[in-house]
């Protein structure tokens, strides 16, 4: 098919009954994959997902995609990553409680070339007729991704230190402190 | 080789808030989505998200006494990018309700029966053409409980992971020839009548092999392309 332009496939909504059963045990934890230890210091993002009304989220889907410790995305785009930590997947999943909360394990992200230090969250729902893509920083730094947000809302991208390892990062999908999402 | 991710015709895409769908106007940003150009990090993804998952085949329809109620259905399906080259070694996870419209799902309390003999989900990886095939029943139609004569038409939903983050999808696809299909809120959420067409499978006349199903074909294209058209 050389040559051949094809449309991507719309977008639907996940609905309110994907199976509980593909949020796998253990799959919100990157910080050990097929058994062994990935590099770096461990950390916990967690948060709280919310409906414009302020309404908490059940069964809402996270997940994140994120570089090793290094900066390097197991990726055979990434020039570095014959280098990259074997022992990372840099890929996981969360669905939020009947509080609306989610967690995951990982490990604090390195910068990748030219980007700061960042985590890429997805979230898909039932009235989500397409993925909210955002990106989770740990401060406000010179990162192309951030500058295109609009000066009054970088911050809400930015996760909240809570301890020495844990991070809290709250996702409103509409209303107040609307957390911002990417038009791509 | 990289990949690049171009702008989608909006037309092609679900508006976000869909008339009728009541959870819709509050779950989505009422703030201007923010522009960005994608970086490595968007341009990456998981290859092997496989790995972190439990796999659970795309033969779902039960067999001997443990066989599910339905119509049997064959689906083939193909995963291509916007070049039309296969995505080969793309998670799939599929899910769908019951012949009778009912879902394994907690969060489902529809009146219609629950079918021991189905759990109707199935979690696989495309094969070197992009291709994968399910053996399955055929959906049922359920209301909605929006209680206002809202059906969904019988459907399966897709996740898929293609090659970048960018290229990850959530879609459903239709059958042909249902009635429902003309007023399903989802599936006409997507302005454009040809787009719409594309997210029903084929219906292939039946050729005796299999012998016991009916064979639906249906092509998934992701984001995502080799080379911008136009260049050498």
């Amino acid at each position: 098919m050389k040559g051949a332009s094809l449309v991507p496939t719309g977008e639907a909504t996940l609905g309110p009954f994907f199976p509980p059963r593909y949020v796998d045990e253990g799959a919100n934890d990157l910080t050990v994959f097929e058994g062994r230890k990935a590099k770096g210091e461990a950390i916990e993002i967690h948060g709280r997902v919310l409906q414009e009304d302020g309404t908490p989220l059940e069964n809402l889907v996270v997940e994140i995609w994120q570089a090793d410790a290094g900066g390097i995305f197991r990726h055979s785009a990434d020039p570095r990553h014959a280098q990259a930590d074997p022992d990372f997947l840099g890929w996981g999943r969360a669905a939020t409680d009947a509080s609306g909360n989610y967690r995951f394990k990982t490990v604090l992200p390195g910068a990748p070339e030219g980007r700061a230090p960042h985590i890429n969250v997805m979230v898909m729902f039932s009235g989500l007729m397409r993925i909210l893509k955002t990106t989770l920083f740990f401060e406000i730094s010179s990162d192309p991704v951030l500058s295109a947000v609009p000066p009054g809302r970088k911050g809400l991208l930015v996760a909240k230190k809570q301890g020495p390892n844990s991070y809290r990062f709250d996702i409103r999908l509409r209303g107040e402190d609307e957390t911002p999402f990417f038009d791509d | 080789m990289p990949s690049v991710i171009q702008p989608r015709d909006e037309r092609t895409q679900p508006s976000r808030i869909v008339p009728g769908y009541p959870q819709t106007p509050l779950r989505n940003p009422q703030q201007s989505l923010v522009k960005r150009a994608p970086t490595l990090s968007e341009l990456t993804g998981p290859l092997d998200a496989a790995k972190r998952v439990r796999l659970l085949g795309g033969d779902i329809a039960g067999h001997g006494g443990k066989q599910a109620i339905g119509q049997l259905i064959h689906l083939k399906v193909r995963v291509l990018d916007e070049d039309g080259a296969p995505v080969g070694g793309a998670l799939v996870e599929m899910w769908q309700a019951n012949a009778a419209g009912r879902y394994i799902h907690p969060n489902d309390d529809d009146r219609a029966p629950v079918d021991l003999n189905f759990y109707g989900a199935a979690r696989l990886v495309t094969d070197e053409s992009g291709a994968f095939e399910l053996r399955t029943v055929k959906p049922g139609a359920y209301p909605v409980p929006t209680n206002d004569g809202w059906w969904r038409p019988p459907h399966v939903h897709f996740s898929m992971f293609g090659k970048v983050w960018l290229s990850r999808l959530v879609t459903q696809m239709y059958f042909p020839g249902e009635p429902l299909n003309a007023q399903d809120r989802i599936l006409n959420a997507v302005p454009d009548a040809a787009a719409r067409d594309r997210l029903v499978a084929r219906y292939v006349p039946p050729t005796g092999n299999p012998p016991d199903a009916l064979v639906f074909e249906h092509q998934i294209v992701l984001r995502g392309r080799a080379s911008t058209p136009g260049q050498p």
